[in-house]
C-alpha cells in the first residue's frame, strides 16, 4: 500500500487516482473535523476547498512532515478564514430548546444539538484541541504540530476546555 | 483541583469510565465524585453526536473540481522531465566539446615531462612517474565528467523549485 507521501508525490505529478485514494483515507476524520469545528454550514464546500488546497500545494509538500498534520492544518486555516467571512450559523439556545421539546424530535437530534452547543461555547483554541483529540483521534503531539504550539499548551487547553464543558453540563442542575 | 483530578476528568470524558485508575481516584476524591455525573453527561453528549457521514457524491465532486489543477501538475511534471533531459544533454555536450583538445594538451605535457625526466633519471623510473601522473589525470577527468550530469540534474531541479515552488 502506498504511503501518504508517495500518494501526495503522485498527486503533484497529476495522478487523479492517488487523489482518490488519499481522499478516501482521510475522508471521515477530515469531514468530522470540519463539521465539529465549523458546523454544518457549507460543510461540503469546505471539504472540497480543503482538498483543492491540498492538490494545489502538493508540489510544495515537505515529505519530512506528517501528511495528516499538514491536512488538518490546511482545514483549520480554512475554518478560520470561513469564520472571518460571513457571520457563522448561530446556534440559538431558543432553537435548541424548541427542538428539545418538539415531540417529533429524536433523541439523537437532542444529543447533536447538545454537543454542538457545548463545542460552540468553547473558545476556538480550546474547541480545536477537543475536536482534534476526540473526533479525529489524534495524539497530543500531533495536535500540537497542527496548532503550532507546545504539547503543554495542548494539554492545558484540553483541561481548560473540559473544565468549561463540565461547568456547562452542571449548570442546568445548579440552576434547578 | 489537582493535576490528578484533571487527568481523571480527561480519562472520564475521552476514554470512558472503565479505567481502574479513574475508579480509584473517584473513590478517594470527593470533589471529582461530585463532578462525575457532569463528566458522564459531557462524554455522552460528545459520543452520541457523531458527525454525519460524508456524501458519496462528494468524492466525485472533489475529483471533478481538482481535474484542472491535476492536469496542470501533469503538464508541469512532463515539462520538468523534458527540461531535465535537455539540460543534462546540453551540459554533457558542452563538456565533451573541449575533450579532444584537453587530451591532446595532456599528451603533449606528458611527453614533455617524460623527455625531461629521461634526461636526468633512468628510463624505467621516468616511465613509472609518467604512468602514475597519467593515471591521476585520467581519474580526475573521469570524476569531473561523471559529476556533470549530476550537477546539471540538481541545477534543473533547483531552478524548477525556484519557478514553481
Amino acid at each position: 500500500m502506498a504511503t501518504d507521501a508517495e500518494l501526495i508525490r503522485a498527486i503533484a505529478a497529476g495522478d487523479g487516482r492517488a487523489l482518490d485514494e488519499l481522499y478516501h483515507r482521510y475522508e471521515r476524520p477530515l469531514h468530522a473535523f470540519l463539521y465539529r469545528h465549523g458546523g454544518p454550514r457549507d460543510l461540503d464546500d469546505r471539504m472540497q476547498e480543503t482538498w483543492l488546497h491540498v492538490v494545489r500545494a502538493a508540489p510544495r509538500y515537505d515529505p519530512t512532515r506528517r501528511f495528516s498534520t499538514w491536512l488538518f492544518q490546511i482545514a483549520l486555516n480554512l475554518c478560520r478564514d470561513a469564520r472571518r467571512r460571513p457571520p457563522p450559523e448561530p446556534i440559538d439556545p431558543e432553537d435548541a430548546a424548541t427542538a428539545a421539546v418538539d415531540p417529533e424530535a429524536t433523541q439523537s437530534t437532542e444529543n447533536r444539538l447538545d454537543a454542538a452547543r457545548l463545542l460552540a461555547a468553547l473558545p476556538e483554541a480550546q474547541r480545536s484541541v477537543v475536536v482534534l483529540r476526540y473526533y479525529c483521534d489524534l495524539t497530543e503531539a500531533e495536535v500540537a504540530e497542527i496548532l503550532r504550539c507546545p504539547t503543554g499548551t495542548v494539554k492545558s487547553r484540553m483541561h481548560a476546555a473540559l473544565a468549561r464543558l463540565t461547568a456547562l453540563a452542571r449548570a442546568p442542575k445548579d440552576e434547578a | 483541583m489537582t493535576e490528578r483530578c484533571d487527568d481523571a476528568r480527561l480519562a472520564a470524558v475521552l476514554g470512558g469510565e472503565d479505567s481502574p485508575d479513574l475508579a480509584a481516584h473517584l473513590a478517594t476524591c470527593e470533589a471529582c465524585r461530585a463532578d462525575a455525573p457532569a463528566w458522564r453527561a459531557v462524554a455522552a453528549a460528545l459520543a452520541a453526536a457523531r458527525p454525519p457521514v460524508p456524501a458519496a457524491a462528494l468524492a466525485a465532486r472533489v475529483r471533478h473540481a481538482a481535474e484542472p489543477v491535476l492536469a496542470s501538475h501533469a503538464r508541469r511534471a512532463q515539462e520538468a522531465g523534458f527540461a531535465l533531459w535537455r539540460t543534462v544533454g546540453r551540459a554533457v555536450a558542452a563538456a565533451l566539446l573541449p575533450l579532444p583538445l584537453l587530451v591532446l594538451i595532456d599528451g603533449w605535457v606528458l611527453r614533455a615531462i617524460y623527455e625531461t625526466l629521461r634526461a636526468v633519471l633512468p628510463d624505467a623510473l621516468s616511465l613509472y612517474f609518467v604512468v602514475n601522473y597519467t593515471t591521476l589525470l585520467a581519474l580526475l577527468l573521469t570524476v569531473a565528467y561523471g559529476a556533470i550530469p549530476l550537477l546539471a540534474e540538481r541545477q534543473t531541479r533547483l531552478r524548477h523549485e525556484e519557478i514553481y515552488g
